[in-house]
């Protein structure tokens, strides 16, 4: 049936797109690994500490750490709020040496 | 078609490919059984800065590009003081059965405990005494490290004339690239073709500009280890974003165009015509400044088969970015196998020189054996698909040159920065913790090993240090699986081979420096070996042989003390693992435990 042909045609010509969709994807990936992800990484955790550090000096005060004074740390609260969970995990979090190869 | 170095990649391809399909796959099944549904540390603790999910070809890509360096290139030089055939035969065995065993389990073991890098791991497994332990180690590996790329890097300089002005525009444009990309936020492809471009010129300049070869006699490598050793200061205490970020994103493209040209150019040797011409098999005992087959090859070629460095990366970095436990696989034995084909690729420049040309090479090193004769070999293999003329043979001698220095100074950068850290850890609040400090003496220890020109021997203490640490890491993957109650046998016995020969390598070392100390005191039947100094220590003349004689005593006995340190931190080391690993193999299983209960 030329129809059921045509669609099979359909399918292998869809197949064969994907692959090299996949493959182009894998490539990328492959090239922004080798090229660039350390980088990221490292920009990534730059203002991880940055962060760390706005941080501290908002909520330094509840803390026990009066670095500000409470006025200007509740003006700033409602940024560090959102930000709260993710850095208290990352503080608590076990480090090493082994951790900081890269 | 055996004779060509064609033949290398295809055994190592087939041989890779039958390690990862098959034994790869018997393996993951029968001991890490793998489940794509448990979920992972980069899932369970995404933060979107140490952990989060990535695909499996950035890993893959991040993977390679950090264990991928100088190992694997100038370690089979030293190898090849037995012949061609055991370099061959140690990459593609030691690889088959321990290396992606290695950097595979020591991702698997992370990524069961939480993401946990090594420092943690082995605190668990084998206590605080342990961990110290691991901790001491790595500081000596580090001064080792140091002495010899800060060595190597001096000698590439004063070998290759044209590198040293193509190193400092490769710098300048990676310190360009990085303020355009972060301050003047220009788009990033934009900034690499013009990088591009500017390191192209670089070598160009590098061309036009050389710097005379030993300039000041004897002296020369020392004066340039003291400008590497400016260069890596800077590295170490400059932010990450304004040196060595961007210097290693420009530094990537021709490093890794060249191990592409390297492959095309082994494929590629039948139509050539580029042959092996060096002796496959010479001897068990051939040079006793190298020292015999067995332990010295195992360490010699210090990472296209295994290296405890990338245990290092599995564990801190990779492991906390794996989106399903089956990646884990491709990424980290695909990579290690990978490395392999590397290895074997820059085995094969060495072996397509014929006798001459390696007189040659040595000739433009001053007349010691040769390690540039790397460059000489990439060059005669590419540049017959070239075009082969005199004007390209000079462009690719200095662009080789170039590529094997920046990987030099990219991956010891990173190594002093690492220092650095290391200190703080270890030395607190006290001066030798401090930044500037820190990373003087860190620059200075290295300095004084390198200047004595001994770097076989340093070569060969990092490539026993290297191999012990990726000894130690397999350890720790078996008292892992010892603990899980998943069969250990796979790895214990890797383990233990690699454990045992490595600290007879490091006690060769040892016995290699005494013989030395006893030339230089004048014990006639010693003399014969050979001393351990060049350089400015060595001898500048017939009539003064040895013109600082104390000094050179003494640093050879350092040199003893060092090998000492690293193999009584190995043994002690190697003592705790085996202890965990008897104490979680005795521990009943829980159904035994239910069964006594």
């Amino acid at each position: 049936m030329f129809w059921k042909k045509k669609d099979k045609e359909k399918e292998q010509e869809k197949e064969q797109g994907s692959e090299k969709t996949s493959f182009k994807k894998a490539a990328k990936g492959v090239l922004y690994g080798m090229a660039s992800h350390g980088h990221v990484m490292s920009a990534l955790r730059t203002r991880m500490y940055l962060e760390h550090l706005f941080m501290f000096i908002t909520l330094g005060d509840m803390l026990g750490i009066p670095v500000l004074p409470p006025y200007y740390s509740l003006r700033i609260l409602p940024y560090a709020v959102p930000n709260i969970k993710s850095w208290k995990m990352r503080v608590f979090r076990e480090r090493d040496f082994t951790d900081a190869i890269f | 078609m055996a004779s060509y170095p064609f033949i290398f990649v295809v055994l190592a391809i087939i041989a890779y490919g039958i390690a990862f399909r098959v034994y790869g796959k018997w393996y993951d099944r029968t001991v890490w059984k793998p489940d794509p549904k448990r979920t992972t540390p980069a899932h369970m603790y995404m933060d979107g800065v140490e952990y989060f999910p990535v695909s499996k070809y950035v890993l893959w890509g991040y993977q390679f590009k950090s264990i991928a360096a100088l190992g694997p290139i100038l370690g089979p030089f030293v190898a090849l003081s037995f012949g061609w055939l055991p370099a061959l035969i140690w990459i593609i065995l030691g690889n088959f059965f321990i290396g992606w065993l290695q950097d595979y389990g020591a991702i698997m073991v992370s990524v069961r405990n939480e993401g946990r890098s090594f420092g943690p791991i082995s605190y668990e497994l084998t206590g605080p005494k342990g961990r110290n332990t691991l901790l001491g180690f790595l500081l000596f590996y580090m001064i080792i490290i140091s002495a010899v790329f800060i060595y190597l890097i001096a000698t590439f300089w004063n070998i290759f004339p044209t590198t040293f002005v193509a190193t400092l525009g490769i710098f300048a444009t990676g310190i360009l690239a990085g303020r355009l990309l972060y301050k003047y936020r220009i788009n990033v492809v934009r900034v690499t073709i013009l990088a591009l471009a500017l390191i192209v010129v670089s070598i160009f300049l590098g061309r036009l500009l050389p710097i005379p070869s030993n300039f000041l006699g004897s002296w020369t490598i020392a004066f340039w280890a003291v400008v590497v050793c400016g260069i890596l200061f800077a590295g170490s205490i400059l932010p990450m974003p304004v040196f060595i970020q961007p210097v290693n994103y420009v530094s990537f493209f021709p490093t890794y165009l060249a191990i592409i040209l390297i492959l095309i150019g082994a494929l590629l040797s039948p139509i050539t015509n580029i042959s092996l011409v060096q002796a496959a098999f010479k001897g068990f005992y051939p040079d006793p400044n190298v020292g015999p087959l067995w332990p010295i090859l195992f360490v010699a070629i210090a990472c296209g088969a295994i290296s405890g460095w990338h245990s290092l990366v599995g564990s801190s970095t990779t492991s906390k970015q794996l989106d399903i436990e089956t990646d884990a696989h491709p990424v980290g034995a695909g990579s290690m196998l990978s490395e392999g084909l590397l290895a074997l690729a820059s085995v094969a420049c060495y072996m397509v020189l014929t006798n001459d040309e390696m007189k040659v090479a040595a000739a433009a090193a001053g007349g010691v054996r040769n390690i540039g004769s790397w460059v000489y070999g990439a060059v005669k293999l590419t540049s017959a698909y070239f075009g082969g003329g005199e004007a390209v043979r000079n462009f690719l001698t200095t662009y080789f040159g170039v590529v094997l220095v920046i990987y030099a100074l990219t991956v010891q950068a990173l190594v002093t920065r690492f220092w650095r850290l290391i200190s703080a850890e270890v030395f607190g609040q006290n001066i030798l913790g401090q930044k500037y400090p820190a990373t003087f003496v860190g620059l200075l220890i290295p300095w004084i090993f390198a200047i004595t020109g001994s770097w076989i021997n340093l070569w060969l203490y990092f490539g026993g240090a290297n191999q012990l640490l990726a000894g130690l890491a397999i350890m720790l993957i078996t008292i892992h699986l010892a603990r899980v109650k998943s069969p250990s046998i796979y790895t214990l016995i890797p383990a233990t081979f690699m454990i045992v020969t490595t600290l007879a390598a490091l006690l060769w070392e040892i016995y290699d420096f005494t013989r030395a100390v006893l030339g230089y005191l004048g014990i006639e039947e010693f003399a014969k070996f050979g001393l351990k100094v060049a350089g400015p220590l060595a001898k500048p003349s017939p009539d003064a042989p040895y013109p600082y004689p104390t000094i050179s005593v003494l640093l050879n006995s350092v040199f003893i003390l060092v090998g000492v340190m690293l193999f009584l931190l190995g043994l002690r080391m190697a003592y705790y693992t085996y202890k965990a690993y008897f104490r979680f193999k005795a521990e009943p299983t829980p159904a035994m435990a239910r069964e006594s209960a």
